[in-house]
């Protein structure tokens, strides 16, 4: 059997996590976007008179809903290249 | 890390001046001198940028409201947005936006003028009256104001970094011409990111101001029904 040190068990529990946390939160802001898309096109070819406020809405409300991902990025960021466990094991 | 973390570069009077705020410094000089070369020689396309902000803020705001008042604030907030992100995704100097000090100062100002606009279009005790109308409410707002602003500054940063990232990255695979169309992606997305911002911040602001509406419509109708 392998003897793993603290270090590379927390390194690779790490970048096992964050492999899986950046899939998650990528994929489903997408499909989740692609719905809203999906339905706000659907809203303007049955009524194009109302185009620029759906637009407009869409918009925010893609904005809104990508933040999830960024932030998934950003825990996984800090994950992989600033890892507190890391520095609390061996600072 | 050390590249997200802003750097001290010289003192001023005892205080640590960082990159950030120089180059916060530098796009302010830019914006300035763009807009003064702008009015004296093309005064069309001054007129054109702000036609466009004024559509796009009004596309978002009540009917009756004015909204040539928010726009010196919104359309500054926009401006620097565009340019911030430009010199973030051309890399051209030390860009101020994907380290993580900078987009926090835009935000918080957005949070201000919200409350700003609010406090002058109601005053300070209805404003406060107004957001907290049922009392068990008003911590709830708080909290909400507050995280909203939280969450703008890591959205913004986020997305100015992550753009950021994957130039870096594909840069240091192949320094040739394939980074370019992901910046010119990050340059469209930039744009994009200025207007969402821009229109959030505005619909802040229309919130602020609807409740005002709102309850002196109410008021209205209450003594409309005494006299009655």
């Amino acid at each position: 059997m392998w003897q793993l040190d603290t270090g590379t068990i927390i390194t690779l529990f790490t970048i096992m996590f964050a492999v899986g946390g950046i899939v998650l939160g990528s994929v489903v802001p997408a499909l989740m976007e692609g719905k809203a898309v999906q339905k706000a096109l659907e809203g303007m070819t049955r009524q194009p008179d109302s185009a620029n406020d759906l637009r407009t809405t869409l918009l925010i409300s893609m904005a809104l809903l990508e933040s999830t991902a960024i932030y998934s990025l950003l825990v996984v960021l800090i994950l992989i290249f600033g890892n507190p466990l890391l520095d609390r094991f061996f600072g | 890390m050390e590249a997200i973390a802003p750097q001290v570069v010289f003192y001023l009077f005892g205080l640590p001046i960082t990159d950030t705020v120089v180059s916060t410094w530098v796009m302010m000089v830019m914006l300035i001198i763009i807009a003064l070369i702008i009015r004296k020689y093309a005064p069309h396309i001054g007129e054109f940028i702000i036609e466009m902000i004024n559509s796009i803020v009004s596309s978002v705001m009540p009917e009756d409201v004015r909204v040539i008042q928010f726009l010196p604030f919104l359309g500054t907030l926009a401006l620097f947005l565009v340019l911030g992100i430009f010199s973030a995704s051309s890399h051209s100097w030390c860009p101020p936006l994907p380290t993580s000090t900078q987009p926090l100062p835009c935000h918080c100002w957005s949070f201000f003028a919200v409350h700003y606009f609010g406090i002058r279009e109601k005053g300070l005790w209805g404003y406060i009256k107004d957001t907290a109308s049922p009392i068990f409410v008003f911590p709830l707002e708080v909290i909400s104001q507050l995280s909203r602003t939280l969450s703008l500054t890591i959205r913004l940063f986020g997305n100015v970094l992550s753009t950021d990232l994957v130039v870096a990255i594909i840069f240091s695979l192949i320094p040739f011409i394939v980074p370019l169309p992901l910046a010119a992606l990050g340059m469209l997305t930039g744009v994009l990111q200025a207007y969402i911002f821009t229109v959030l911040a505005s619909l802040y602001i229309a919130s602020a101001i609807e409740i005002a509406n709102v309850e002196e419509e109410r008021r209205q109708m209450k003594q409309e029904l005494k006299k009655s």
